[in-house]
């Protein structure tokens, strides 16, 4: 009884973790900008490159990991101040045209660096609670989704970028009037929404195959997990990772992996139907 | 009489902020009703609840003698209430005619339509404008293209959402002209307007909403007159 | 089934009586009165210059036939299977205003229910045509189904998009994993990643022998004029009441609603009709190559009618078709020269047009023909 509840739980948690962790780059970048990225995939596998890249080096994981998100944030700010910034008033027209950078980034992966590129073992090895066996790393993951949101609040509500950053997507001539300079505050959004994806795919990059196309693993979930929470990342991205974390857990313990996606999909389905702006939309209802 | 738009204690807050407060609205048949209060005293927030782009917290509406609380927008337009917004609303990047014709086009179809498109057009002064993109006449016609839309629906009460915002002198005047016009032939309307000279023009009863509640209530004179409302007006300025 | 009473009320000067009107009025335009829509406000190309490019084209594509080979001639009517997505993408998101990214669920779904249907039942007396109804039917109720959730969910642009495109991307991952034997319906093997094979190509009933659809010249018959009529079908439906508050909706929602339009039935509209064209692309890809699978609603696959609409024109029937043929000619070309730098190209031409031609190639080739006749005729004046 005991080892089925704590593999329920532990089923959850790596699918929360999973969950928070996908969809954070995407949740800020959509919360703050309107925007839809369609290239998350691509800032994920950038990361994940990047990590293993800096670890075969010779790196330490957690430094690997920091130059994994930090190279893919750094391409966000680029692409942003060559490509978004001149469509943030069509925002159909940026989704059209992030898959067009996401189908020159897969495909360039593949042409430069081949089909496929040696990975790293997952780290820490294993413990075991009755017959199951579970992995340290994952339960590590579980601990860094839940620091992540709480760094993310302190930075939107503690720090100067923060204030400015929601003052620019609250009243966006007031801000500028008051001397913010938005473009910028843009760029570093879309930065930090990139960095975040590099972060997801350096902390799964241990755990996965490294192919071109491995952002596509991540993205429906970021994608269901985003329009059920809404375009806030407090009120939305997380209630809504841990409705749909459930849910998967749920699922997955019932008929396998694949119904945990099913089941994610006819989840949100529903929820759009009775809540068109999302969870955080719900939550904040009656202060528009 | 049956009141053609009424309200009983109608209410819509959103968290501590009252937008509507206990509203208590009647007019009659074939009256001209200005609706006027300082800025956030709740005016465009009672269109939106007419319109039922707001559900209330609680109250009823009532429209030529029946509830309309929970229909749809588009079924209230269709029982004869319509609506000129604020900002224009219109088809920008389709004709002048395109823009009558999809407003007539369930009602009348062949040489009725074009009959019809082109009476509004002469009604709203924009015969000439007719093969011009909605978007690219000046800010006053654009008032008018959704102005002649709004009541091509041939309503039985129109709303007007400040219509004369932006507007010289001689297009207010013109507008003003336009609202009596409509009103000979019987229609109901109901206006939302800071200018008080246009006020003055047509209105023949005034309601001030002051914080989402009815502040006063009266003939143009007799609000004009009151010391209350000019201090509401003054207090806000201050 | 006649108008209201107060519409004889034309008498100069006089204003539109407070009445309040009556809804629900028919009009009866006859056949002939709906053949004219063909022309109207919502299309590109009216003119008798261009009716006559068009029976230009389309007697160049009769006698192509006479001047290729089989093989040849069936290639460009595989072209020619997927320019029914295209349009049906046009409509709905050129006219409807609304961005799908999931037709390609649709044509995955409709390709193997063709498949399901003809293996197990056949191809005699041209069932396979009774299965291509079918699996459209299903694509159709499919749309029904989702949009419901959708449109009646007041689901904006954004959010839609990328909606339907998990929904594309679950579909493909679920016939991925269809390899074991298990999953079978009847006789046909759904055979995960492989994909299905063995379906008979449409074949019409014949005394002395039925006729088999191979990829060659009667195919490419078949699907030409198929093509040409759903080309000109759509132009009569754009041009219609129906296609008048399609644009009404994407132009301004709030104002088709305030004209008493329930905006949520006519968006779910477009997206049954945009959503059976993508489940009969996927039906004649099938039936055309005998051969469907999960791939075709993956990623890429999701991609390429945006490319086509989005290149071309997506405002406009006339440029999303030139345009849909002409990216697919490009793509094959490049293909022979290297397939991997196809996609980077496709890509590249996406942010290319978003970037510099938002309204499309197609379109601003003929916007800047208009402008430069204008400035023609003014400089004679």
């Amino acid at each position: 009884m005991l080892p089925s509840i704590f593999a329920f739980l532990f089923q959850f948690g790596d699918a929360f973790a999973f969950l928070v962790l996908a969809a954070a780059g995407l949740a800020i970048i959509f919360g703050m900008m309107g925007v839809i990225n369609l290239a998350h995939g691509e800032f994920i596998m950038c990361g994940a490159y990047v990590t293993v890249a800096a670890a075969r080096a010779g790196l330490p994981m957690p430094a690997a990991i920091a130059c994994g998100a930090l190279a893919a944030g750094i391409v966000g700010i680029v692409l942003e101040r060559l490509v978004i910034q001149r469509l943030l008033h069509r925002p159909l027209d940026t989704i059209v045209a992030t898959w067009g950078i996401s189908l020159i980034a897969t495909q360039g992966t593949l042409i430069v660096l081949g089909s496929t590129m040696p990975g790293i073992g997952t780290p820490f090895g294993s413990f075991s609670v009755g017959e199951f066996s579970y992995s340290v790393y994952r339960v590590l993951l579980m601990a860094i989704a839940v620091l992540l949101l709480i760094g993310l609040y302190l930075l939107f509500h503690k720090t100067r970028y923060g204030v400015l950053a929601r003052a620019t997507i609250q009243v966006p001539s007031m801000a500028s009037a008051l001397g913010v300079n938005t473009a910028v505050v843009h760029s570093l959004t879309f930065g930090i929404g990139a960095a975040l994806a590099g972060l997801a795919g350096g902390l799964y990059a241990p755990t996965m195959t490294l192919v071109p196309t491995m952002g596509t693993a991540f993205i429906v979930e970021a994608f269901v997990t985003v329009v059920v929470g809404g375009g806030d990342v407090f009120l939305g991205t997380a209630p809504a990772a841990v409705v749909l974390a459930f849910v998967k857990a749920l699922m997955i313990n019932w008929y396998g992996q694949l119904f945990g996606l099913i089941g994610l999909l006819l989840a949100v389905i529903i929820v759009i139907r009775l809540l068109p702006r999302g969870l955080s939309g719900w939550i904040l209802r009656g202060r528009e | 009489m049956t009141a053609i738009l009424a309200t009983e204690g109608l209410q819509k807050n959103f968290g501590g902020v009252f937008v509507a407060r206990d509203i208590r609205f009647a007019m009659q048949p074939g009256e001209i009703h200005c609706l006027i209060g300082p800025n956030g005293a709740g005016k465009s927030s009672f269109f939106r609840l007419v319109l039922g782009q707001h559900k209330p917290n609680a109250g009823a509406i009532f429209f030529d003698g029946a509830e309309i609380t929970a229909l749809k927008p588009f079924e209230r337009i269709r029982r004869g209430l319509s609506v000129k917004f604020q900002v224009p609303g219109i088809f920008k990047a389709l004709t002048v005619w395109q823009n009558l014709e999809i407003a007539l086009q369930d009602h009348l179809s062949g040489d009725s339509l074009a009959a019809e498109i082109r009476e509004t057009l002469a009604f709203v002064d924009l015969a000439g404008q007719a093969r011009e993109r909605a978007g690219n006449l000046s800010h006053g016609q654009q008032q008018w293209l959704e102005i002649g839309m709004a009541i091509s629906l041939k309503p039985k009460l129109l709303l007007l959402d400040e219509p004369t915002a932006g507007m010289s002198d001689d297009e207010t005047a013109k507008t003003g002209d336009m609202v009596h016009r409509l009103n000979r032939e019987g229609m109901s309307i109901l206006a939302v307007e800071h200018d008080m000279t246009f006020v003055k023009q047509i209105a023949q009863r005034v309601t001030v909403l002051h914080f989402g509640e009815i502040f006063a209530q009266g003939t143009i004179d007799e609000i004009v007159a009151d010391e209350r409302v000019a201090e509401i007006y003054l207090g806000k300025a201050q | 089934m006649s108008g209201p009473a107060d519409m004889g009320s034309a008498k100069p000067a006089s204003v539109p009586s407070a009445a309040g009107r009556d809804r629900g009025h028919r009009v009866r335009r006859g056949f002939l009165g709906t053949l004219k829509l063909v022309n109207g406000p919502q299309t590109l190309g009216r003119g008798p210059i261009f009716w006559s490019g068009f029976v230009v084209a389309c007697l160049l594509a009769g006698i192509y036939p006479l001047f290729a080979d089989g093989w040849t001639v069936g290639n460009t009517a595989y072209f020619f299977t997927w320019t029914f997505m295209a349009m049906g993408l046009s409509v709905i998101w050129g006219y409807a205003g609304a961005l799908s990214f999931g037709q390609t669920a649709f044509f995955g779904l409709s390709g193997y229910a063709y498949g399901v249907l003809t293996i197990n039942i056949g191809s005699a007396y041209g069932f396979t045509f009774a299965a291509l109804v079918l699996a459209v039917g299903l694509a159709a109720v499919f749309a029904l189904s989702l949009g419901y959730f959708l449109f009646y969910g007041r689901i904006s642009g954004v959010f839609l998009g990328i909606v339907t495109l998990s929904v594309t991307l679950v579909l493909e991952t679920f016939m991925a994993q269809t390899a074991g034997p298990e999953w079978a319906i009847g006789a046909a093997r759904l055979n995960g990643f492989n994909g299905m094979t063995g379906m008979p190509p449409l074949t019409v009933p014949w005394p002395g022998g039925d006729i088999a659809l191979w990829p060659d010249i009667p195919l490419y018959y078949l699907l030409l004029g198929a093509m040409i009529a759903c080309y000109l079908g759509l132009r009569i439906v754009v041009n219609s009441r129906f296609g008048n508050v399609l644009v009404a909706i994407r132009e301004n929602p709030d104002r088709a609603e305030m004209l008493g339009y329930d905006i949520r039935r006519y968006q779910l509209g477009a997206f049954i009709i945009g959503s059976s064209l993508a489940g009969l692309s996927g039906v004649l890809y099938t039936a055309w190559g005998q051969y469907i699978t999960p791939n075709s609603m993956g990623l890429y696959a999701a991609a390429l009618p945006i490319v086509w609409v989005a290149v071309g024109g997506r405002s406009d029937l006339t440029a999303t078709l030139i345009g849909t043929l002409l990216v697919l000619w490009v793509f094959q070309t490049l293909t022979i020269y290297g397939s991997q730098y196809a996609l980077v190209v496709m890509g590249a031409m996406l942010l290319v047009t978003v970037l510099f031609a938002p309204r499309g190639l197609i379109i601003g080739v003929a916007d800047l023909g208009g402008w430069l006749r204008a400035r023609l005729r003014r400089g004679r004046s």
